[in-house]
């Protein structure tokens, strides 16, 4: 039973991987049509190099991520101290509201998004993505903060306060050094949300003004070039780099005290 | 900053009230929480009330045609009964891509659990969730490579049939499927593996000692265990998979015609936004009820 | 040093009453313990005089200062956490040193009164290790140290020693101890555990429902009880009731009891409470009191015998005896047990 089991996750696994290597090693096939047999080439690579369009929309991808994550991050990180060591009313309704930007489709909130940034003025671009994009990740980081919370006893802070801090003074000197590990680990996670999101981006942005993945969207649709399939390795390379480095950050399931 | 006050507190004895003295607490927990929730209100509220108001709407309001108020565009399932028949084809590819995703995840959370431990479990854990957190159209856009005609999947077949002709059934439902559980299949492992992974081995050793087989186990024990995990998987795979639209237009080509590719055009085609809202209304309504069906099971199952 | 002073002190959360009315002193340099069942309003009360909880109505005075509206930070006082509480992420020196920074004092200085505070628990040179790296008890003197180095107006400890285990809780009362006598810091100390308090405190204070029913010396509260609850809830106590006759108590089934006690009007109806070990077997001689008995179960302790007990009219009873000769009595015999007046306690109900 038990090598059965096992042969069933190398299954898996295969099917989750096999469809990602033939697309990476597509990208490395000197033939333009994907035709076999393999004959490495960096050729597409050297064209990457050469595709303004591509590189400037990857550009856009990082710094909007960036901005993201370190405003995503900020505001998230706040709320979280509030909704994590403090009790108040609609303490609930308020955790509940975190959900629609993660659970409601993304079609859904991106053509709203669309309605009423026109509709007020705020209009499409750079700035309307990062509002896209910052409110998207905003649970995510009130999430992972939250659940470094939950590893730091409240009694620190009280113990810090009976020695004579403030309550604020309590925090920095205290629990935000703790929390630390978390908070980045929010960060990497809220670089990952943005430099992946395609659909809300796909709807915000403007021809003048795109990010990656809407342009390798549009790309797919105008007809698969191997160059797609480089830039593509690029990214999910990039984005599981970021992932890897978080899930060793968070230790998703660190159960160490961290009294 | 220092509280000078405190410096000069004599060692003993507290020197009497101090200046220190704390805002109340309402006043931080409103600044704390004020940047957020007022970000998500720009972001993501007001604008499904926009949305919602959008849908009534007789015709963008862009040009200079005269704007009315109307239902008309929740009746569109019934001016054009296309859109019925896409409604459909959305509703089953999700309960395909669901049920899919639900058999092969679970099976693979019990693998996990019963044929794995340690660091070995840990690894395959990520390397399961890590495509998950990974650019979701770089994945589906794999998908072209193997299923296309003269693709991965037409090369593997010729290597044992050189004279076979093409299985590649890109621009298919199927491969709309194959695509959509390839993307939703991590998220259900780990459901699943979060509700088994709390049994006690004891369990099973009982009823293994009790002369139970192990498909027995199977259903009658692992299964019931699982469904907490089972549903809110379920719940989260089929809500996004309704609101799909890339997948289904790389994957499916002519035939991915579903309500999100409907919708996508409203807004990028046809600009018809009165009516992509409301279609997107009647999407979002779907979802709501989903959650509301399954909230004490959703609640829950990602509290673990 | 300083006293504290609780002036009618209450606290409601929602409609529940949790501390009501409450008005007492802890006299300077004093060691005093709240002892109380689950749910008395001990931390309540511990950490209203801390300053994390403001109290709905009433005063809260360290020394002469009304520190009602002072916050934690501003109070000077030291406390001690069930958890221990220590900040991982720094040192034990950078622990202890932490409310000294507070309050201005660092380098040399700093340096010097952290290695005394670490010498006071007996844990010289233990200035660079972590927190993890220290055992329980370890970790709780460090958490000493830190509170005491400060020279707090008072010292609050809630449950601290709870989370260690028997041998080593023994020990750390002992320094516990040692450590108050010698910094002369009025100390207040909650503790489910009778005999910790006992042993420990100046006086106890015993609360039930939110209310400090007696407060006093230990041997007081233990031989002379107020209340049925305070025999009952410290030690064991053995309870007769009757009617108030000729500056005695008339039993149901006609005995007389006598008690030193200042009993109430004749006629009224009395508690009476003896402790199990102040009756004895009657052997000849009688002491002013005696009451018949039967006994229902025997439980063999080595030094100590306890016998449960019941009268004609169904009364349990219990008695303690010191295991000298090695006779045990057996269930079912009837015997005859006798006491004094002078540990015959009214108590109200
Ligand atoms: N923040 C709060 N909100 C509502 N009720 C509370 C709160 N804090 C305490 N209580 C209630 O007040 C009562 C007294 O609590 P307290 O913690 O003072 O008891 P305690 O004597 O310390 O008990 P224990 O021995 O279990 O520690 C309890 O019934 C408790 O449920
Ligand atoms: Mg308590």
């Amino acid at each position: 039973m038990k090598s059965l089991g096992r042969f069933y996750l190398i299954a898996t696994l295969v099917f989750l991987y096999t469809p990602i290597l033939v697309m990476m090693a597509m990208g490395f096939n000197e033939s333009q049509l994907y035709e076999l047999p393999f004959t490495f080439s960096t050729r597409w690579y050297d064209a990457l190099w050469n595709n303004k369009i591509l590189l400037t929309a990857g550009m856009n991808s990082i710094i909007i991520a960036l901005i993201t994550s370190v405003v995503a991050t900020a505001l998230g990180t706040m709320a979280s101290v509030a909704l994590s060591r403090r009790t108040f009313r609609g303490k609930s309704l308020l955790q509940l509201m975190l959900l629609p930007p993660i659970a409601i489709p993304w079609l859904i909130t991106g053509t709203a998004m669309l309605i009423f940034f026109y509709w007020s003025g705020i209009g499409r671009g750079m700035h309307a993505l990062l509002i896209g994009h910052v409110a998207l990740a905003i649970p995510y980081v009130v999430l992972v903060v939250g659940t470094g919370f939950r590893t730091i006893r409240a009694d620190l802070e009280e113990a810090a306060m009976s020695l004579g801090s403030t309550p604020v003074h309590a925090f920095f000197s205290v629990t935000l050094p703790l929390l630390y590990p978390s908070i980045l680990g929010a960060a990497l996670f809220a670089f990952a949300v943005s430099l992946d999101q395609f659909v809300i981006s796909y709807f915000l942005a403007t021809p003048g003004y795109t990010t990656l993945p809407v342009q390798i969207y549009s790309s797919i649709r105008k007809g698969f070039t191997p160059e797609i399939n480089a830039i593509s390795t690029v990214l999910l390379l990039g984005s599981m780099t970021v992932i890897l480095i978080f899930a060793r950050f968070a230790k998703p399931g660190d159960t160490r005290d961290k009294r | 900053m220092r509280n000078d006050q405190l410096t000069l507190a004599p060692a003993r004895g507290p020197s009497g009230p101090r200046n220190g003295r704390a805002l109340p607490p309402w006043v931080s927990t409103t600044a704390l929480l004020m940047p957020t929730y007022g970000w998500l209100t720009i972001a993501v509220f007001l604008p499904l009330l926009t949305m919602f108001a959008f849908s009534f709407l007789s015709a963008t309001p862009m040009g200079k045609a005269p704007i009315v108020f109307t239902l008309k565009q929740y009746r569109a399932f019934f001016d054009q009964p296309y859109l019925v028949g896409i409604g459909i084809t959305s509703l089953l590819i999700g309960f395909w891509t669901t049920l899919i995703c639900a058999i092969l995840g679970f099976l693979a959370a019990v693998a996990l659990v019963r044929s794995t431990f340690g660091k070995t479990r840990e690894m395959l854990l990520i390397l399961i969730l890590l495509p998950f957190w990974t650019n979701g159209l770089v994945r589906v856009f794999s998908w072209t490579m193997v299923l296309r005609e003269n693709g991965f999947l037409d090369s593997l077949l010729h290597m044992v049939a050189p004279d076979a002709g093409s299985i590649g059934f890109l621009y298919t439902r199927y491969a709309i499927v194959v695509g959509l559980v390839h993307g939703y299949l991590p998220y259900m492992i780990l459901t699943c593996y979060i509700a088994l992974v709390t049994i006690d081995d004891a369990i099973i050793e009982a009823a293994a000692s009790l002369g139970a087989r192990w498909w027995t186990i199977l259903f009658k024990i692992l299964l019931p265990l699982a469904a907490p995990g089972l549903i809110s998987g379920a719940v989260l795979t089929f809500v996004p998979v309704i609101g799909s639209f890339m997948e289904p237009r790389i994957l499916g080509g002519r035939v991915g015609v579903t309500m999100g590719t409907v919708i996508e055009d409203q807004f990028t085609q046809a600009f018809n936004w009165p009516l992509g809202a409301s279609l997107s209304f009647t999407l979002l309504a779907v979802v709501l009820a989903i959650f509301a069906t399954f909230s004490g099971v959703l609640r829950r199952g990602t509290a673990a | 040093m300083t006293n504290v002073k609780v002036n009618s002190v209450a606290k409601t959360y929602g409609t529940t009453p949790v501390l009501a009315d409450i008005t007492t002193e802890f006299a300077d340099g004093s060691f005093t313990s709240l002892l109380g069942p689950s749910g008395s309003g001990k931390t309540t009360l511990l950490r209203i005089i801390a300053g994390f909880i403001k109290p709905d109505q009433g005063l809260v005075m360290i020394g002469n200062n009304d520190v009602t509206d002072v916050p934690v930070w501003g109070r000077n006082i030291g406390m001690m956490f069930q958890s221990y509480a220590l900040f991982p992420h720094m040192t034990i020196a950078q622990n202890v040193a932490f409310g000294l920074e507070r309050r201005g004092i660092r380098g040399a200085e700093a340096r010097r009164q952290v290695d005394r505070a670490l010498e006071m628990v007996r844990l010289p040179g233990f200035g660079d290790r972590t927190p993890k790296q220290l055992s329980g008890g370890q970790q709780q003197r460090v958490a000493l140290a830190r509170a005491i180095v400060i020279k707090p107006s008072v010292l609050l400890l809630d449950e601290p020693l709870s989370a260690l285990d028997r041998r080593l809780r023994q020990e750390m009362q002992v320094e516990l101890l040692r450590i108050q006598r010698e910094s002369g810091l009025t100390t207040i100390f909650v503790t489910h555990d009778q005999e910790e308090a006992l042993t420990l405190s100046d006086k106890v204070a015993i609360l039930d429902k939110g209310r400090i029913v007696q407060i006093g010396e230990p041997e007081t509260v233990y031989e002379k009880p107020l209340t049925r609850f305070s025999a009952e809830f410290l030690g064991d106590s053995n309870f007769l009731t009757g009617a108030v006759e000729d500056g005695a108590v008339r039993l149901a089934d006609g005995s007389l009891i006598k008690s030193t006690s200042i009993l109430p009007a004749t006629g009224s109806t009395v508690t009476l409470a003896i402790r199990p070990e102040k009756m004895a077997i009657a052997s000849g001689s009688t002491a002013e009191n005696s009451i018949k008995a039967r006994i229902t179960t025997v439980i063999y302790a080595g030094p100590v015998l306890s016998y449960h007990l019941e009268t004609a009219d169904g009364l349990p009873l219990k008695l303690f005896a010191q295991n000298r000769d090695g006779t045990v009595l057996k269930e079912g015999d009837e015997i005859s047990l006798t006491w004094s007046a002078q540990h015959t306690v009214a108590v109200a109900d």
